[in-house]
C-alpha cells in the first residue's frame, strides 16, 4: 500500500516520456560554458590562472617590498631552494636587489592588462567592420574585406617594430598596434557568420515588418554571431601577451623602470651565467599564466565548435 | 589555361600588396621623429654638414616626390643604400663625422642576398625539426580522437604555444650550452650553429601543425572512403599514409601559408637572442639604427617572399587535392 505512495508517476503510467532537454532551451553560450567545464583541461586552466591572478593580487599588497626599491645588499639573491636564499625573496633578486617575484607579478599586471585591451580593440573593431561587410555587403564591403586581405599578407612583426622603434613606445601605441595585426581575422569571421546570419527567416521577417538594417544588424544579427567569436578570443590574450613580451624584450615594449616579463628578461639575458634565475623565473611564471589560458581558450574553441555543430 | 589566369591575377593583386606595403614603411619612416642623417654623418658634425648629407641624400624633397624616386629606382632593381653599413661590414660607431669607413655604404641588395639564405637554411631546418615533432604528435591525435594520445597532442600543443620563443632560447642556452656542453649557441660558425635556434623555432611552429593535423586527420578518418578502403583490403598503415595523411596535410598547408607571418616575427627574435646573422638580425638592427633604406629594401622583400608563397601554397594544395578550385 504504502509502496503505491512512493512510486514515481512516470513508473504508475508505463515508460514516461523523455523528459524536454533543458539544456536546448539555454543559450548558446551557457551551452559552450557547460561543456567545457565537462572537460579537465577547462578545469586546470581555471584553477592555475585563478592561483596566479590572487597572488598577483593579493602578494604585492600583503608583501612590504617595493618592487623598484633596489638594495645593493641583497643583489643576486637566489630562489628558495638555492643556497643563500631567504624567504624574503622567495624568486630571489635582481642584479640591484629588487624581488623577482613582486617584479614578475607586476609584470604580469601590465601583461593582461595590455592583453585583454588589445583583443578587446581588436574584437570590437574587427567585429564590427566584418558585421557591416557582411550584412549589408556591395562595395563598402568588398573594400573592408580587401584591405583584410591585404593586412594579412604585410609581415605585421617588422611594421610593429618599425612603429614602437620610431616613435616612442607608450602602453596605448602598443596596444594599437597589436590591435592593428589582429582585426582582419575577427573580420573575416564576423562577416561569414553575419552573412549566414542574415539569410534567417526571423530576418526577412524582421525587414518586412519595416525594421532599418541598423536595427536587424544590433539586435538580431550581433547577438547571435558576437558570443561564439569572444570564445575564441581568449586565446588571442595569451597570443598577445607573447607579443607585448616579444616587444618588450627588444626594448619596444612598456619601458624600465616599470617592469615587464620583457624588459626583466632582457635585463636578466646579461647575467645569465651567474645569476640564471633573473631571467628564467619570470619566464616560467609567464609560461604558467599563459599555459593556463591556452588551455582555457582551446577547451572554450572545442566546446564552441562541438555545441555549434548541433550535439 | 585555368592556372595561368589563377597566376596572374594573384601576381597582379600581389604586386598591389607589396606596392601598399612599401608605401606604409616609406610615410612611416618619413613622418616619426627623429633624423636618420644626424645618426650617419656622427653627432658631432655641423649642421652645414647634416644639411649637406640630407640634401645629397634626396631627403630635402616632398615625401611623394621620395617616393615616386623610390619606385623608379626599384623597378631598376635599385633598393639604395643602406644609411649606416659600410662596405666592409666593420661596425658602425662613433661620433666624427670623416671617417673613412662611412664613405662607402653597402647596397641593401647585396646586404639582403647576404643575409636571407642563412634565414632560409635556419627556417627549412626549424621546418623539418617542426614536422617531427608535429606529425606524429598530430597524427596520433587525430587516430584516437577524445583518448590520452588527443590530449597529450592537446596539452602539448598547448604548453608548445605558450612558450615566449626568447625565453626557451635562454633556457636552452643555459642548458644545453653552459650546463652541458653540447651544442653551442650564440654566434655563426659553421652548421651546428643553426641547431639550438631552429629548436626553438620549431617548438613555436609545431603547435599549428599539431592542432591542425590533430582536427583535419580525425575527420579524414570519419569519412566513408576510408571504411570502403578496409573492405577493399587497404592494409591500416598504408590507408592512413597514402590517403588519410594526403588528404588531412591539405589545411596544413593554408594554415601555414597564414601562420607566416607570425613565423617570421619568431625568426626575427630568435635571430636576435643567438645572434644568428641572418635577415631577421639585419631587420632588427635596421630598425634600431634607424636605417631608412635598409628597412624599406627588407619590407619589400620580404612581403613579395609572402606573396609568393602564398601563391605557392594554393597551388600546392591544389597539386594534392585537385578538388579544390584555385579562385
Amino acid at each position: 500500500m504504502s509502496n503505491t505512495m512512493t512510486t514515481p508517476i512516470g513508473k504508475l503510467y508505463g515508460p514516461s516520456l523523455p523528459a524536454p532537454d533543458a539544456r536546448r532551451y539555454s543559450s548558446v553560450p551557457r551551452r559552450i560554458l557547460n561543456r567545457a567545464w565537462t572537460s579537465w583541461e577547462f578545469r586546470i586552466g581555471v584553477a592555475f590562472l585563478m592561483g596566479v591572478l590572487a597572488l598577483t593580487v593579493l602578494y604585492p599588497a600583503f608583501s612590504d617590498i617595493d618592487p623598484g626599491k633596489a638594495a645593493v645588499s641583497m643583489r643576486f639573491k637566489p630562489p628558495i631552494p638555492f643556497e643563500g636564499s631567504n624567504w624574503a625573496h622567495p624568486l630571489g633578486t635582481d642584479q640591484l636587489g629588487r624581488d623577482t617575484l613582486v617584479r614578475s607579478l607586476i609584470g604580469l599586471r601590465y601583461s593582461l592588462m595590455i592583453g585583454i585591451g588589445t583583443v578587446v580593440l581588436m574584437f570590437i573593431v574587427g567585429c564590427a567592420l566584418g558585421l557591416v561587410a557582411g550584412f549589408r555587403g556591395g562595395r563598402l564591403g568588398s573594400i573592408i574585406m580587401r584591405l583584410a586581405d591585404a593586412q594579412l599578407s604585410i609581415p605585421m612583426i617588422i611594421l610593429a617594430i618599425t612603429v614602437l622603434g620610431v616613435s616612442r613606445p607608450t602602453i596605448p601605441a602598443i596596444v594599437l598596434v597589436l590591435a592593428l595585426s589582429g582585426w582582419p581575422l575577427y573580420a573575416r569571421v564576423a562577416r561569414s557568420a553575419a552573412l549566414a546570419e542574415s539569410k534567417r527567416e526571423a530576418v526577412r521577417g524582421a525587414r518586412i515588418l519595416g525594421a532599418s538594417d541598423w536595427r536587424i544588424m544590433l539586435l538580431m544579427v550581433a547577438p547571435a554571431v558576437l558570443p561564439p567569436i569572444a570564445f575564441v578570443s581568449v586565446l588571442d590574450i595569451a597570443r598577445m601577451m607573447i607579443f607585448e613580451a616579444t616587444l618588450g624584450f627588444l626594448g619596444l615594449g612598456v619601458q624600465p623602470p616599470t617592469p615587464s616579463f620583457g624588459n626583466i628578461i632582457a635585463d636578466g639575458r646579461k647575467y645569465l651565467i651567474n645569476a640564471w634565475w633573473i631571467a628564467t623565473m619570470p619566464g616560467a611564471f609567464l609560461l604558467i599564466s599563459l599555459t593556463s589560458i591556452n588551455l582555457i581558450g582551446s577547451a572554450l574553441e572545442r566546446a564552441r565548435n562541438a555545441v555549434l555543430k548541433g550535439n | 589555361m585555368y592556372y595561368l589566369g589563377f597566376l596572374v591575377r594573384r601576381l597582379l593583386q600581389g604586386a598591389l600588396i607589396v606596392l601598399l606595403v612599401a608605401m606604409l614603411i616609406f610615410t612611416l619612416m618619413r613622418v616619426v621623429p627623429g633624423d636618420p642623417v644626424r645618426l650617419m654623418v656622427g653627432g658631432m658634425a655641423p649642421d652645414s654638414v647634416v644639411q649637406q648629407a640630407s640634401e645629397r641624400l634626396g631627403l630635402n624633397a616632398p615625401i611623394p616626390v621620395q617616393f615616386g624616386r623610390y619606385l623608379i629606382r626599384l623597378a631598376h632593381g635599385d633598393m639604395g643604400e643602406s644609411f649606416v653599413r659600410p662596405v666592409n661590414g666593420s661596425a658602425v660607431g662613433g661620433s666624427t663625422y670623416d671617417d673613412p669607413s662611412r664613405a662607402e655604404r653597402a647596397a641593401v641588395l647585396d646586404l639582403v642576398a647576404q643575409t636571407l639564405p642563412m634565414t632560409l637554411q635556419l627556417a627549412s631546418v626549424a621546418f623539418i625539426f617542426a614536422l617531427l615533432i608535429g606529425v606524429p604528435l598530430g597524427i596520433a591525435g587525430g587516430l584516437h580522437p577524445g583518448r590520452w594520445p588527443d590530449k597529450l597532442a592537446f596539452y602539448a600543443g598547448s604548453l608548445f604555444v605558450s612558450m615566449p620563443n626568447f625565453w626557451l632560447g635562454i633556457v636552452l642556452t643555459i642548458v644545453l650550452s653552459v650546463q652541458l656542453g653540447w651544442i653551442p649557441s650564440i654566434g655563426y660558425q659553421g652548421f651546428v650553429y643553426t641547431i639550438l635556434p631552429a629548436i626553438v623555432l620549431a617548438v613555436e611552429m609545431a603547435p599549428f601543425i599539431i592542432r591542425t593535423l590533430t582536427v583535419s586527420m580525425a575527420q579524414v578518418m570519419s569519412e566513408p572512403f576510408i571504411d570502403a578502403g578496409t573492405v577493399r583490403g587497404i592494409s591500416r598503415g598504408q590507408m592512413i599514409w597514402r590517403h588519410a595523411f594526403r588528404n588531412a596535410s591539405v589545411p596544413l598547408l593554408n594554415v601555414f601559408g597564414i601562420q607566416l607571418s607570425g613565423l617570421l616575427g619568431g625568426v626575427l627574435i630568435v635571430e636576435f637572442i643567438f645572434d644568428y646573422p641572418g635577415l631577421g638580425l639585419l631587420t632588427v638592427n635596421a630598425v634600431l639604427q634607424r636605417d631608412f633604406p635598409l628597412i624599406q629594401g627588407i619590407a619589400v622583400i620580404t612581403s613579395s617572399i609572402f606573396v609568393l608563397i602564398n601563391i605557392i601554397v594554393d597551388l600546392a594544395a591544389a597539386a594534392i587535392d585537385p578538388r579544390l578550385e584555385t579562385v
